[in-house]
């Protein structure tokens, strides 16, 4: 048995607030979205709480980026050029052949560097290219008087819309995604534990590569 | 203005004051007896009812509230009983408004009256629009713009009063007219009548003077709901302003009442959104199915 505390405590806290209002911003964005249809929230009763819910994350997101600047949390977020390609084909090759063959996992977390490649590139992409966007574009909506009348000849409000929209469907599929990738560590809950305990623990640390 | 049979004929009864001794020329000498709500006579001619009543509060608060009567109504009407020609005093309203020669507003009135033209009030054939005027819809006596910072619902009522004053069929519940149209309540009191029976004019002037016949009026819900920006901007951005100028900006961030229903619904996005979302579950499904089988083989075969 092998553990290794890789979650701080203001890792965990911000990670499962920002689930939650992630949550809460899907549901009552699909409400708005898709208003009319039965089984979702009432228009009225939705549109406060998604505005509501896109201010916390909002300062959620920025409390994140503060953090990783501040303190050593920020370094899993550098991409280490050596062997990039080789870590990520590994990884890519677990996911899709080797985890039906029941081999071990090709990466081992460590407090240097908790997240494989893959996971490196995908909360990347999600934290500091569509979060923003997700972020701009809903404020854009509520003060969009302050923007030009139109963008790229298309009206501004408009171009904001399809922003948000496209953007909360790639932030949907990462949801879903990350859901199912928590089951794939040692047993279907260890991810999970680590993340609510901050403790990583590995049943055969002896089977490392 | 024609009024309701009930109304009471009070000129008749009025007592003509003492010869008086000096004209009487202030605003407040003529609403004496015309801010009395139910002033009005009989046309011998035509036998309908002349309303002559002014609602003193909507005057001092419309556009013209600064002006004398007998700024526009040049008559000899400082004297009573007014001379019997008075009455066929004409009032125009371009010729005060272009007294205003700048270019701009030259232009401007130009472009109402081209709108105008084309206007259903001025091409139908209808006996009703007979006599059709400026002054059928923007009444002298009450007009006025709105404001930034004026309570939308109050200035869609007002708006919408002015056209439901000739179009009164049209509050019938059971008019089949915007039968149409899903929550027809909801939408009368939110956008005015205008929004829909203008076309959209890209001039200066917010609302075009051309009123549309119902079959040339927009139909099409998402020329508001989501993608024609000139619309949707008419609507969304006077919303927001209307809410940061009157709510300040956390409450406009919390509540946004400018969203309108379906704004950011896309059919092609939605469509591809959901196949995608679909596809994911599915492949995901698959993986976890395979791992529960290699998961029965190590069970099956230990190590």
């Amino acid at each position: 048995m092998n553990a290794l505390y890789l979650y701080s405590g203001w890792v965990r806290a911000w990670h499962w607030l920002n689930a939650l209002l992630f949550l809460v911003l899907i549901l009552s964005g699909a409400s708005m979205h898709f208003a009319g249809t039965g089984w979702l929230l009432n228009f009225e009763i939705a549109r406060p709480i998604h505005n509501v819910a896109g201010i916390l994350v909002t300062i959620g997101w920025i409390g994140f980026v503060i953090g990783n600047l501040v303190t050593d949390n920020g370094r899993h977020y550098r991409v280490h050029l050596r062997g990039f390609f080789q870590r990520l084909f590994s990884q890519m090759r677990y996911y899709g052949y080797g985890i039906f063959q029941n081999e071990p996992h090709p990466f081992h977390p460590s407090a240097e560097m908790k997240l494989n490649t893959l996971q490196q590139l995908s909360y990347l992409g999600v934290m500091y290219l569509l979060m923003p966007v997700l972020i701009l574009s809903g404020w854009a909506f509520l003060f969009s008087i302050y923007l030009p009348e139109t963008l790229f000849g298309l009206g501004s409000v408009w171009v904001v819309a399809m922003t948000h929209l496209t953007v909360a469907y790639f932030l949907a599929l990462f949801v879903l995604v990350h859901l199912y990738i928590i089951t794939t560590g040692d047993t279907l809950s260890s991810n999970l534990r680590a993340m609510i305990t901050g403790w990583h623990r590995e049943t055969h640390p002896e089977s490392q590569g | 203005m024609a009024l309701s049979g009930t109304l009471l004929l009070t000129l008749m009864t009025m007592a003509p004051p003492a010869t008086p001794a000096a004209p009487a020329t202030d605003n407040k000498s003529c609403l004496r007896c015309h801010a009395m709500a139910t002033l009005a006579y009989r046309d011998p001619g035509t036998g309908e009812i002349v309303d002559l009543a002014i609602e003193p509060h909507a005057l001092s608060h419309s556009v013209h509230g600064e002006l004398d009567c007998i700024d526009c109504h040049e008559g000899e009407f400082d004297r009573y009983p007014h001379p019997s020609d008075a009455a066929n005093e004409t009032l125009s309203c371009l010729g005060c408004h272009e007294k205003d020669d700048t270019e701009d507003n030259i232009a401007r009135y130009q472009s109402i009256d081209a709108e105008y033209a084309e206007s259903v009030h001025a091409t139908s054939d209808a006996p009703e629009v007979e006599g059709f005027s400026c002054h059928s819809c923007h009444d002298p006596h009450g007009f006025r713009a709105s404001q930034v910072g004026e309570k939308i619902a109050a200035i869609v009522r007002d708006g919408n009063q002015v056209c439901l004053s000739c179009h009164e069929k049209l509050r019938d519940p059971f008019s089949p007219h915007h039968a149409w149209l899903p929550n027809r309540e909801k939408h009368w009191d939110a956008v005015r009548c205008l929004d829909c029976h203008t076309p959209l004019s890209d001039t200066e002037q917010k609302v075009s003077h051309r009123i549309l016949p119902p079959e040339e009026s927009n139909r099409d819900c998402v020329n508001c709901h989501s993608k024609e920006p000139s619309l949707l901007n008419r609507l969304y951005q006077y919303r927001s302003e209307e809410d940061l100028a009157t709510k300040g900006w956390l409450n406009k961030a919390v509540f946004n009442d400018a969203y309108v229903v379906g704004m950011s619904r896309n059919a092609t996005l939605d469509l591809l959104g959901l196949i995608v979302i679909g596809l994911t579950l599915l492949v995901l499904a698959a993986h976890g199915y395979g791992r529960y089988k290699a998961y029965q083989r190590t069970k099956g075969d230990p190590k």
